[in-house]
């Protein structure tokens, strides 16, 4: 009976690592792979495809990266981006998905249905619609802004300043639905009884809210945090389609400054010290809200 | 009752506003679709007009929208075929093999989001243009299949532990092996997980744009590639590019409302039960 469990066991050691070594076999050679070779040839000055005639250089490339003005400033911008991006999206996205909850089911679903459309539609569409909207002799979004008498100082994405407010839009546009969908799921695990206890005990909504609402809701969204967070630090499409990084570099995000350091100025050595450094920040913003997500079994 | 007509106010007023705010962009670009040159660029944006298809004739003579089409179709489809079956057997693998580590893991995929996609594809392209499968299909596919498999591993994790125990036990009482009871008994009870992350991973795939746009050439280029040309060009054809736009959207939009409910369950899933 004994020897009959550990050989069972045995060989489901054995099956779970054939089953599991596919799967394995990708990210290695897509994501850990190139993290290694990366980390390397950051240490060098080289050109694509001309990698054995690169220079080393050691640290210098990352240490070039903190008396680089712009890519200080993309650092700055990428952080205002993610956080600006982040805030609006769950103030956003928790509201409506308790307002939802507030109306028949039915009228919830379809509307929930509708909201989620620009969660589906690629990025680069996303910047080709909002870049058709900014347009500033034929867009909706001037037209609005005259219509409410703001035309005269509104700058579009012509103007540093408000072009980052722009691609924020954006992204609240696109990403919002997803917040919202993650707190509805939260919300639907909180028991009803819950609510009726407290209206019972007389609580008010703001109490219910505090006391009941958001603690249940606490877990996933640390979760959203993580994913939406490090998806914003990375925002590279929507930027792409709009500005580009312009006006005067005010929407140069680090994944746009990167990718034109290596692609169109062809010092990837540096594109990729820039890029490590951005995973680096990653994991110091995100990485202890990625502890703390710790689901027990 | 008036502070109760109040509240049904601001609720119609938010939720409505709400619903322009996602609808009108995507309303304009595929009405744009329909629209002649004049049409879009009047102020404020004509609602009836004689709807034209000459924007899509364009787009899909000029140019190589067609063949964008297959491409994209092709990384896609591969991607999530590849992203479904390693994920299912490595879920499989990590919940009813090794339950101990399941949590484990399921935390360490959480480590993935921390590396940007802009970090894997500088080295990804130095490595595919070395070993000359730059502007092959290799490179899109292999960087997506990578980046979803965390979240299908993670959400058919999820499938996999809602089944009940017994189910299994009682298979391996009578003599099912491993391997027999994942094909006969967990796969057709997951086919819902499976389904959905076969489209969320297609869908990925099909939007992509950063990893397409530089490890595919002239003859790979995929949709997203192909409209971030247009968007490119100095003076944008926007007829065009509405037509384009519209032609890569809705197909997704139509999968999206199958797989709604599973949007959030693969990220939140674990964090709702635990």
């Amino acid at each position: 009976m004994l020897s009959n469990a550990s050989k069972s066991r045995h060989d489901g050691d054995l099956l779970a690592v054939v089953l599991i070594a596919p799967a394995a076999a990708v990210v290695i050679a897509a994501m850990l792979l190139p993290l290694v070779y990366a980390f390397t040839m950051s240490l060098f000055d080289f050109r694509p495809g001309f990698e054995t005639q690169g220079k080393f250089l050691f640290l210098q490339n990352y240490l070039r990266f903190f008396q680089d003005k712009i890519a200080l400033q993309s650092l700055l911008l990428t952080l205002v981006f993610t956080f600006s991006a982040l805030l609006l999206e769950l103030l956003l996205g928790v509201g409506f998905s308790i307002l939802l909850l507030t109306v028949p089911v039915w009228v919830a679903k379809v509307l929930r249905g509708v909201y989620c459309i620009p969660l589906l539609i690629s990025p680069i569409i996303v910047g080709l619609i909002w870049r058709y909207m900014y347009d500033p002799t034929f867009g909706i979004v001037y037209f609005i802004a005259k219509q409410v008498g703001c035309d005269q100082f509104f700058g579009g994405l012509q103007q540093p300043g408000w072009s980052m407010l722009c691609v924020v839009l954006a992204d609240v546009w696109e990403t919002t639905p997803f917040v919202m969908l993650c707190a509805t799921a939260g919300l639907a695990a909180i028991p009803g009884d819950l609510y009726e206890a407290a209206r019972i005990d007389g609580a008010g909504w703001w109490n219910r809210f505090l006391r009941i609402t958001f603690p249940s809701l606490r877990k996933v969204l640390v979760v959203v945090l993580i994913i939406r967070g490090t998806d914003a630090f990375r925002v590279f499409d929507i930027i792409y389609a709009l500005t580009n990084g312009g006006p005067a570099n005010s929407t140069l995000s680090l994944s746009i400054y990167a990718f034109k350091k290596g692609f169109e100025q062809y010092e990837m050595g540096y594109a990729m010290a820039i890029s490590i450094i951005m995973m680096v920040v990653l994991s110091l913003l995100f990485g202890p809200f990625l502890r703390r997500s710790r689901i027990r079994a | 009752m008036g502070t109760k007509l109040l509240s049904a106010g601001l609720k119609t007023f938010f939720l409505g506003g709400f619903f322009l705010w996602t609808v009108v962009p995507v309303a304009l670009v595929i009405s744009n679709s329909f629209k002649t040159q004049l049409d879009i660029f009047s102020v404020p944006p004509t609602v009836f007009f004689v709807p034209t298809l000459e924007n899509y004739i364009r787009a899909l003579t000029s140019g190589d929208f067609g063949r964008y089409f297959l491409n994209s179709l092709f990384v896609s489809a591969t991607s999530s075929l590849l992203s479904v079956g390693f994920g299912a057997f490595a879920a499989y693998s990590i919940v009813s093999l090794r339950p101990k580590f399941a949590m484990t893991i399921a935390n360490v995929l959480l480590l993935g989001k921390l590396v940007p996609a802009i970090t894997m594809l500088l080295p990804l392209f130095a490595i595919m243009n070395l070993t000359g499968l730059l502007g092959t299909y290799v490179g899109p596919i292999l960087a997506h299949t990578a980046i979803n498999l965390p979240f299908v591993i993670w959400l058919v994790m999820g499938f996999i532990q809602d089944i009940p125990d017994d189910l299994e036990s009682a298979a391996k009482i009578d003599g099912c092996t491993r391997m027999q009871i994942f094909w006969m008994i967990v796969s057709p009870l997951i086919m819902p997980g499976l389904a959905a992350s076969a489209i969320l991973s297609m869908q990925y795939s099909w939007n992509e744009l950063l990893f397409s746009l530089q490890l595919t050439n002239l003859d790979t280029y995929t949709l997203p590639v192909g409209i971030s040309k247009f968007v490119g060009s100095i003076s944008v054809d926007w007829g065009k590019s509405s037509a384009a736009a519209t032609m890569t959207m809705v197909p997704m939009i139509l999968l999206g409302f199958f797989v709604q409910k599973y949007l959030a369950r693969g990220t939140v899933g674990g964090a709702v039960k635990g």
